[in-house]
């Protein structure tokens, strides 16, 4: 991060006394989490509700309740995993008798 | 003799700030489960209070200062006594109470370092208060916390309605629930492991300074289990005032906004503290609410309720110092100064109780949503125990 300094009057590369390079690493990083929490999670719920009726309205109205293909039980496995993951790693960091 | 009449005002009081926090802050992580249905509103408080009452136990790192050097501690400042602590937690729990009544999810820590800051102006003058600090540490996060998570919170309420067809997606509407359950569940700890700490650090902090405790004494094990138990208990108690604003007052909370809401508020609290930029916690809450609300299309953010909240926070700093100043001056005068303030302090906090009993808010009509802001008396009048 040491390339990330704000020019300002005050020293240390911060203003008003607050690092906004740690910031705006804040920002980023909470941003790409839950976008990445969320969005995998969707994608579940999506994934999961293939070839329920609901989903079929748009198009294919005849199919009504077809299987759901592996493939899509798959991959809402492998989304819902990310979440559990996100979650685990969350409790690890809440936890200070973890690290 | 003095000095243990003030060390056992201080607890009562800490313990009772740290009851108040509980209250208050179940608000923020339980208010959209409680909103959209995901868990039934004893549920959630009671899920809260347990993690809550957990969190207390894992995390009990003493904190160095009490203030967090918003005030100039130590050898080269001013000794924060005893009776100022007492009156700087007379300050934030009235305020608290206040905020409360009002139904306003304002910050219990900007109420503590607002009585803190008022006491201590009055003990030992402006020059005791490092603005600096201050500004850099309370106020600009303050700023800043709302719009970080309002911002990720719309990304995420906005992604979540897209990829589920507006939630129309078999299953959705249950999945987000469940979802919403998990993340809030998360903010919940790691408020447990925040907050109930910050009591324990004052009640140790003043052990100390009576010389009752050696210094750099851990937290004894009473101090870790009343502190847990306040806060749990307050928890249990729920502030349902706070959360009918939060859930149904800003926006009308659905689901798929719940979740990307919850899951936004525990990804910022929990990167903010670990790298280095705390951003607080009432604050990253009540945005990432309004940013669910702006991420849905055709959902109404109601403006005025937070401005209402806006303005509470920006009071919340200043009428805390005011009441922590006041009783920082009437209890340094004698020890029945100091009790003063406590009968004082107790009469205002029944009468605040005595008004909220008019138009009580309960579990049974948290979620009534009545008009945004307007109209509390309409509010069905209820049987239940809890306000």
């Amino acid at each position: 991060m040491q390339n990330f300094t704000v020019h300002t009057a005050a020293s240390n590369g911060s203003f008003l006394g607050v690092d906004w390079g740690s910031f705006v690493v804040v920002f980023l990083v909470a941003l790409v989490a839950t976008a990445v929490v969320v969005i995998s999670y969707a994608v579940a719920l999506r994934l999961l509700a293939v070839g329920a009726p609901l989903d079929v309205q748009g198009g294919a109205a005849s199919r009504r309740s077809v299987r759901r293909p592996v493939a899509a039980t798959v991959g809402a496995i492998v989304c819902l995993a990310v979440g559990v993951a996100a979650v685990l790693y969350g409790i690890w960091l809440i936890i200070p008798q973890f690290h | 003799m003095d000095i243990l009449v003030t060390v056992i005002a201080v607890i009562i009081v800490a313990l009772v700030f740290d009851f108040t926090n509980g209250f208050h802050d179940t608000a923020n992580a339980m208010a959209t489960s409680v909103a959209t249905g995901a868990l039934k509103p004893r549920t959630a408080v009671l899920i809260s209070a347990v993690l809550n009452l957990v969190g207390a136990f894992l995390s009990t790192a003493v904190a160095q200062t009490i203030s967090g050097g918003v005030i100039k501690e130590g050898s080269s400042g001013v000794d924060i006594t005893p009776t100022m602590i007492f009156a700087g937690l007379v300050g934030a729990v009235l305020w608290n109470l206040v905020t409360w009544y009002l139904g306003l999810p304002s910050s219990s820590t900007h109420a503590l370092f607002g009585g803190l800051i008022g006491a201590a102006v009055i003990g030992a003058g402006f020059g005791a208060v490092d603005w600096g600090v201050l500004l850099s540490k309370v106020i600009i996060p303050a700023l800043l916390s709302p719009l970080v998570a309002g911002f990720v919170a719309m990304v995420a309420t906005y992604a979540a309605y897209r990829i589920t067809r507006n939630a129309r997606v078999h299953g959705s509407e249950t999945g987000f629930r469940h979802g919403q359950t998990v993340s809030a569940s998360l903010v919940s700890l790691a408020h447990g492991t925040n907050d109930a700490q910050k009591t324990m650090g004052v009640i140790t902090l003043t052990l100390i300074a009576a010389n009752i405790l050696p210094a750099g004494s851990a937290p004894p094990l009473w101090v870790i289990a009343s502190c847990g138990v306040a806060i749990a208990l307050g928890t249990y108690l729920g502030g349902w005032r706070i959360m009918r604003t939060v859930g149904k007052r800003i926006t009308e909370v659905k689901p798929p906004q719940g979740f990307a809401a919850e899951t936004s508020s525990a990804a910022t609290i929990l990167v903010s503290s670990h790298l280095g930029f705390a951003l607080s916690t009432t604050q990253v809450t009540s945005g990432a609410v309004v940013g669910s609300g702006l991420g849905r299309k055709l959902a109404s953010v109601h403006w005025g309720v937070v401005g209402t909240i806006a303005t509470g926070w920006v009071v919340t700093l200043p009428a805390a110092a005011l009441v922590g100043g006041l009783a920082a001056w009437v209890a340094s005068t004698s020890l029945i100064g100091l009790v003063a303030v406590g009968v004082f302090g107790l009469a205002a906090g029944l009468l605040i109780y005595r008004l909220s009993r008019r138009a009580p808010v309960t579990r049974h009509n948290v979620n009534e949503s009545a008009e945004a802001g307007e109209n509390r008396d309409d509010t069905r009048v209820a049987v239940g125990q809890e306000g």
